[in-house]
């Protein structure tokens, strides 16, 4: 095997299975090449960088709750007005009940689970599907929201706004960066070499050859320049700002989330139950409990979200949570997530949400109107879902899965007899 | 978990080398941006116009008129609408981006005059100067001018033209009247509503005039969104509920979308037409003063105001202090904010061709 | 047998997806007013050979010519076979269940009146052809309201209603109870005297013998040669040795049973229908499975055989009414497929498509499915240990896969069906329940099959195996329950077990006198 494909088939992974998600990737990286050059190096400077997560952390945060949703085969439509309802709340506990306001945040959380719950309750134990549940839900917190703050916008306090326009502090010597952002880059250095040595490990152990050491090297290389780069970028921010309290607050979450959905009993779950329900009872999943928790896991993030989009627009309103589940539903799918349930990662959702996010920004900043950005959102989720849709019908993976299957074939061991697996991909899965 | 570091890798990586090459900007402090206090700027400057969604027309005639005066006036125009649906963040969204690009000027006509503070604060920090247009942005000390019609004069107009109008009509009370007022996010809704009740109230007070529903309150008068479709379900309600044998001689409106929705319901209930006032001088509703429909409106052409927004610009550009002509009226929360205010014109089927003369556009209706 | 004029040729047929071959150079000649029956193991090519003909695949998608009643045919889709009077109809049922039998006859092909449909001409037409097929119902009854048996008539009647002349039957009696089949085949006769061509492809070589006149059997995606059942003599171990290309011995592994003392015992199990409560799906039933033992479970189609093992494997059907499980001497109680795990059950589904496997998981993940706490720490998955895991039962079920990384919807029967063993393997029951384990498998896997069955016996499990198939059942089993309408009518040894005596238990009223 040559260095180069040693270099293709390691360096990106190497599985099929992940093929959709290197296909948004690309595209991203597509995105903000192309936004990089036209806007004249705007996309990618510190402000902006950082009004980029600042802007899309809250939209971010809902897509991972709804990833485990629509992977569970369910949807939320009611995130937006759970956002909003879970916002006026919390807005009223701190200027009108005098709630400081980290008991505020406990508030609205408690708010979220309570919502959580209660539509958990008729899409687990009563069995209404969670579209009817959702759209009820959708109407109902809504119009709470309008009856709570009668259509009013109510200001939140300064310690409140930092979870949606805060930044890790200035402190130390005078580095000429953030001392923080520098200090949070070097951790995830750190962590990005464990890793990769901890990945070695385990392809050891499982009898499958760890990619050869100068791969490893190469990918440490890079991605610890990226780190680090990405960190300065941060840190050298207007004097006062640096990496936004929303950002780490969602790199927590996509950190958390995705080792539950990946690498525990009660993430695989899920899978299980959005692949094949009555298959997953049959294994002893506890079918309503996963319902229930996906369901009330949703709106706990929404609280979340809606809680940092108020923060940082220093008031609850109105509009709050307008659209939102379709941002998030769009990420999602855009993302590679199987509108039947069962498919779908959360590294993949925000991939898809940076791909909208990115557009919508590098369009803004070259002065398009929302009218247009709104049609070629339209147009880049249908496309994104229908390339898909059109290589799955051809037997294939995707374009770039097929490019990376003899590579994966080499490592696989020739059967010894003729394998007597199915012949027709396009049948495979319902004759035999 | 390997899969998903995988995929960590190339998005990182990928960004990481678009990155490095538009690499090297200096960390600047609040301290250099901060000093350019009205020394001026470049004649060719980009100057930021952030709108609501296309909801009216009379926002999309202002649209048009900052793209064209901007223009005229050399400098570069950049203007944005909200989009339909989440309306709040990309406004906020398009204001960074204003800021962003290095805008010297930022006019802000606010989807929510309540949720723009950070943007407007993250603005002020980096030396743009922000003009409030027609709604004032509250709760922020960092706004510098604002620029409006003068609103509870426009609801003083109102109430008058729909007593007089009442009156015109049927000499003796007692007249039966509906209130309605417009979407409770925006400040000005508020503003017109008092207006008009500090006209009207003295004629509620004496019995001459009656709110034969009873719904005199803010809530219940308020069209959340300044919706067509709201406030045509609730003339509904009203007509089925109140007027099923009396007389409806009277509808206070704040604007004219919601006139045309208020006349739709009272045609579509086969009732006699009522006075209905408006506002803006939309097309539609100027055709339909001109037939005898719709009451009155007023106009409050747009046209001026943009060109004392632009004015205000030139003169900043120019390191002047922009002409104001009221500094004490109008406190967003945070400070009390260097106002223009332009005075509005009340319009009937009497003085519509005077009023319109100038406007290209609404002249030849009234003929 | 000269003088029969050709109905079909189809000549040097190849057809490729991309990376595979599925046909290479296939012959298949059809007489007019034969059966004709396609034989061989799963992936053989059948599937795909049909479909080239119905124009699933339309011509310019394969090589090779299709000659149709003397000139060459070129579909473009299946309509275009259809009007041509080709017929497929498939193994799945194309049926609407909410419609009735008269409208999913002429769905597509509705008789008009002045451009509505012409309701009273269809009941009519719709009588016609059903009489035709031997199908007495009112045609207004709906699908879902009729059994399998009759879902099959009606397909056929479908096809007669587009005047058909070649017939395709895609395993027709997969899914019939013996009656049924032997209704459906005396059916496809009297066509065969009235001049009807048909294609069948079955599983059932005893079926298969009883009817056709010519069988082709394919390997690999090749034609390996066309039998004439009558003057070559055939039978089915001919057939079979056709199909693996070589001799199989015996259909069963050797086994002598170890059988040791009851440890597993169910005493007067009552469940009632989960939603019409007044039907009683499991009357009073009790049974025993002793360590070591294969216990079979004979049957017709719907009486209750597996709603009796869902039921006692944690309450997964129907309404738990009374009844007792004795585990080991203590009494248990299984509220939950949970429960029931933890308490050494295993149940492996007759349908393992629909409730037995996520077609989305690969091997790996499908294998520790059902234990995930055994290769947990603290709530955390160990992927070295799920793959070792996964990895022995691929080697000791030899599972045919390149690894363990394999998607197992790309799997055939056969080694799905040795994915879903792993799976309550891991699990490590006392008890494993295999409701037709071997159903849509082909003969080589069905072997390997039985060794595995046997192997789990030896190892002091006990093992209940629920089929259809009264061979399999007298071949495997140490000792048989019959069970009819919900009720055990019987219990025989292996010793005594014939087809003949079986089948006499199975459709009688008789109970078996209660322990």
């Amino acid at each position: 095997m040559s260095r180069i494909k040693d270099l293709q088939k390691n360096l990106f992974g190497g599985t099929t299975s992940n093929a959709r998600q290197f296909g948004m990737i690309f595209t991203l990286v597509a995105i903000v090449l192309i936004f990089q050059i036209w806007t004249n190096g705007l996309t990618l400077r510190s402000d902006n960088l950082i009004a980029l997560f600042q802007q899309n952390s809250y939209i971010l945060i809902l897509a991972i709750g709804m990833l485990m949703v629509i992977v569970a085969g369910h949807i939320d439509l009611s995130v937006g007005s759970v956002a909003a309802f879970t916002g006026i709340l919390v807005a009223k506990s701190m200027t009108e009940w005098d709630l400081p306001w980290p008991a505020a945040i406990v508030f609205g959380l408690a708010i979220g689970a309570v919502i959580g719950a209660w539509q958990g309750f008729w899409v687990a134990y009563v069995g209404v599907p969670a579209f009817i549940v959702t759209l009820a839900g959708m109407l109902l917190f809504r119009g709470g929201n309008q009856f709570i703050g009668n259509a009013q916008s109510i200001p939140v306090p300064e310690g409140f706004r930092d979870i949606g326009s805060g930044f890790l502090p200035e402190f130390g010597p005078n580095t000429g960066y953030n001392n923080a952002t520098l200090l949070l880059g070097l951790a995830a250095a750190v962590a990005v070499v464990w890793r990769e040595l901890q990945a070695r490990k385990t392809r050891r152990a499982m009898d499958a050859d760890p990619a050869p050491m100068w791969i490893s090297v190469l990918r440490m290389a890079i991605m610890v320049g990226v780190i680090a780069f990405a960190a300065l970028r941060f840190a050298s921010g207007r004097v006062g700002t640096s990496f936004p309290i929303s950002g780490i607050i969602l790199l927590v979450l996509v950190i958390a989330y995705s080792f539950y959905t990946r690498n525990t009993a009660g993430g695989r779950h899920i899978y299980a139950v959005g692949g094949n329900s009555r298959a997953a009872e049959l294994s002893g999943v506890k079918l309503k409990r996963v319902n229930f928790f996906v369901m009330m896991n949703m709106s706990v993030l929404a609280a979340l979200a809606g809680m940092i989009f108020v923060a940082r627009s220093a008031a609850s309103g109105p509009q709050d949570g307008n659209g939102w589940e379709l941002d998030a539903i769009a990420a999602v799918f855009i993302g590679g997530a199987a509108v039947a349930g069962g498919i779908g990662t959360i590294s993949g959702s925000i991939v898809g949400g940076l791909v909208m996010a990115v557009l919508n920004n590098g369009l803004q900043l070259e002065g398009v109107g929302t009218d247009k950005v709104q049609i070629i959102k339209g147009l880049v989720l249908l496309l994104a879902v229908a390339v898909d849709v059109y290589n799955k019908s051809q037997g294939r993976f995707s374009i770039i899965g097929s490019l990376m299957r003899p590579f994966r074939r080499d490592d696989s061991v020739p059967p010894a007899s003729p394998p007597d697996a199915e012949r027709e991909p396009a049948k495979a899965a319902v004759s035999g | 978990m390997r899969k998903f570091f995988g995929t960590s890798v190339v998005a990182v990586s990928a960004a990481a080398m678009l990155a490095l090459a538009g690499c090297g900007s200096g960390r600047d402090g609040d301290s250099d941006t901060k000093g350019g206090e009205a020394k001026g700027f470049a004649a060719n400057s980009l100057i930021g116009v952030a709108l609501p969604a296309k909801t009216s027309e009379n926002w999309v005639l202002a649209g048009d008129l900052f793209t064209n005066g901007l223009k005229e006036a050399g400098f570069q125009g950049d203007v944005q609408y909200a989009g339909a649906s989440t309306t709040v963040a990309d406004q906020q969204a398009q204001i960074t981006a204003m800021v962003t690009k290095g805008a010297k000027v930022i006019v802000i006509g606010a989807t929510d005059a309540a949720q723009l503070s950070t943007q407007v604060a993250a603005a002020h920090q980096a030396g743009v100067k922000v003009i409030a247009y027609d709604r004032l942005i509250k709760n922020t000390p960092d706004l510098d001018y604002y620029v409006a019609f003068d609103n509870f004069k426009v609801g003083q107009l109102q109430g008058q033209a729909l007593l007089d109008g009442m009156k015109a009509k049927k000499p003796n009370g007692p007249y039966n009247i509906e209130l309605f007022s417009g979407s409770p996010d925006d400040n000005n809704a508020g503003v017109f509503f008092d207006g008009a009740m500090s006209v009207l109230k003295p004629e509620i007070d004496k019995g001459n005039v009656v709110v034969a529903s009873g719904q005199k309150d803010v809530k219940q008068t308020a069209i959340q969104g300044w919706k067509a479709e709201g406030a045509q379900a609730r003339m509904d309600q009203l007509l089925t509920s109140t007027y099923g044998s009396k007389e409806l001689d009277g509808v206070l409106s704040p604007n004219d979308t919601l006139a045309r929705a208020i006349l739709t319901s009272v045609k579509g209930a086969g009732k006699p037409t009522p006075i209905v006032t408006g506002q803006d001088s939309e097309v539609e509703s100027v055709k339909s003063i001109v037939k005898g429909e719709q009451y009155m409106t007023i106009n409050k052409d747009t046209r001026n105001l943009v060109k004392e927004t632009i004015n205000m610009v030139k003169a900043l550009q120019a390191g002047n202090a922009p002409q104001v002509n009221d500094t004490k009226s109008y406190n967003n929360g945070s400070k009390v904010v260097d106002t223009f205010l332009l005075p509005p014109v009340a319009v009937t089927k009497a003085n519509a061709a005077e009023a319109y003369a100038n406007d290209p556009k609404l002249a030849p209706l009234t003929k | 047998m000269n003088d029969v004029p050709t109905l079909l040729e189809m000549r040097s047929i190849t057809k490729e997806f991309p990376g595979v071959k599925a046909l290479s150079d296939v012959n298949l000649v059809v007489r007019a007013g034969e059966i004709h029956a396609i034989c061989g193991e799963n992936g053989a090519g059948k599937s795909t050979l049909m479909k080239v003909l119905s124009g699933v695949y339309p011509y310019g998608s394969y090589d090779g010519q299709i000659i149709y009643q003397g000139s060459e045919s070129r579909f473009s889709d299946i309509r275009a076979s259809e009007n041509a009077g080709i017929v497929i109809i498939h193994q799945e049922l194309a049926l609407i269940p909410g419609m009735s039998i008269a409208e999913n006859i002429f769905l597509g092909n509705e008789p008009r009146k002045h451009g509505a449909i012409d309701w009273k001409a269809a009941n009519r037409m719709a009588l016609d052809l059903m009489a035709r097929v031997g199908l007495q119902e009112d045609p207004d009854t709906l699908i879902k309201d009729i059994g399998v048996g009759k879902q099959q008539l009606v397909e056929i009647a479908k096809a007669f209603a587009k005047d058909v002349k070649l017939l395709i039957l895609d395993e027709p009696t997969a899914a019939l109870n013996e009656a049924d089949s032997k209704h459906l085949l005396d059916l496809l006769r009297g066509f065969r005297s009235r001049g009807i061509t048909s294609i069948m492809i079955s599983h059932k070589l005893n079926e298969i013998e009883a009817i056709a006149d010519q069988i082709t059997i394919l390997r690999d995606g090749r034609t390996v040669e066309t039998l004439d059942v009558k003057a070559d003599g055939v039978d089915e171990d001919r057939i079979v040795r056709g199909m693996v290309g070589r001799e199989l011995g015996s259909r069963f592994p050797d086994h002598t049973p170890k059988i040791g003392e009851v440890f597993f015992e169910v005493r007067n199990w009552n469940v009632r229908h989960p939603i019409s409560a007044e039907r009683q799906v499991c009357k009073n039933e009790s049974f025993v499975v002793r360590r070591g033992e294969i216990v079979g479970f004979a049957g017709l189609m719907g009486a209750g055989r597996t709603e009796l093992a869902m039921s006692v494997f944690g309450r997964s059907y129907g309404v738990y009414e009374s009844g007792t499980i004795i585990k080991d001497g203590k009494e248990i109680v299984l509220k939950s497929v949970a429960d029931a795990i933890d308490n050494g059950l295993a149940y492996v589904s007759e349908d393992r498509k629909a409730i037995g496997l996520n077609l989305l998981d690969d091997i790996k993940t499908s294998t520790v499915a059902a234990k995930l706490s055994k290769i947990s720490h603290r709530g955390v998955l160990d992927e070295v240990e799920e793959y070792q895991a996964a990895e022995a039962y691929r080697k000791e079920l030899r599972t045919k896969a390149p690894t363990v990384d394999e998607s197992v919807s790309k799997l055939s029967g056969g080694n799905q069906q040795k994915v879903v063993l792993a799976k309550w393997m891991f699990t490590d029951p006392d008890l494993l329940i295999l409701d037709e384990p071997t159903r849509g498998i082909d003969v080589g896997a069905k072997y390997e099959i039985y060794g595995i069955i046997q192997r789990l016996a030896d190892q002091g499990k006990g093992v209940v195996v629920i089929s259809s198939e009264l061979p399999e059942l007298i071949g495997l089993c140490d000792r048989i329950y019959t069970v009819f309408e919900g009720a055990i009518t019987g219990e025989i040894a292996r010793a005594d077990a014939t087809p003949e005596n079986l089948m006499k238990q199975m459709t009688s009223t008789k109970k078996l006198a209660s322990r």
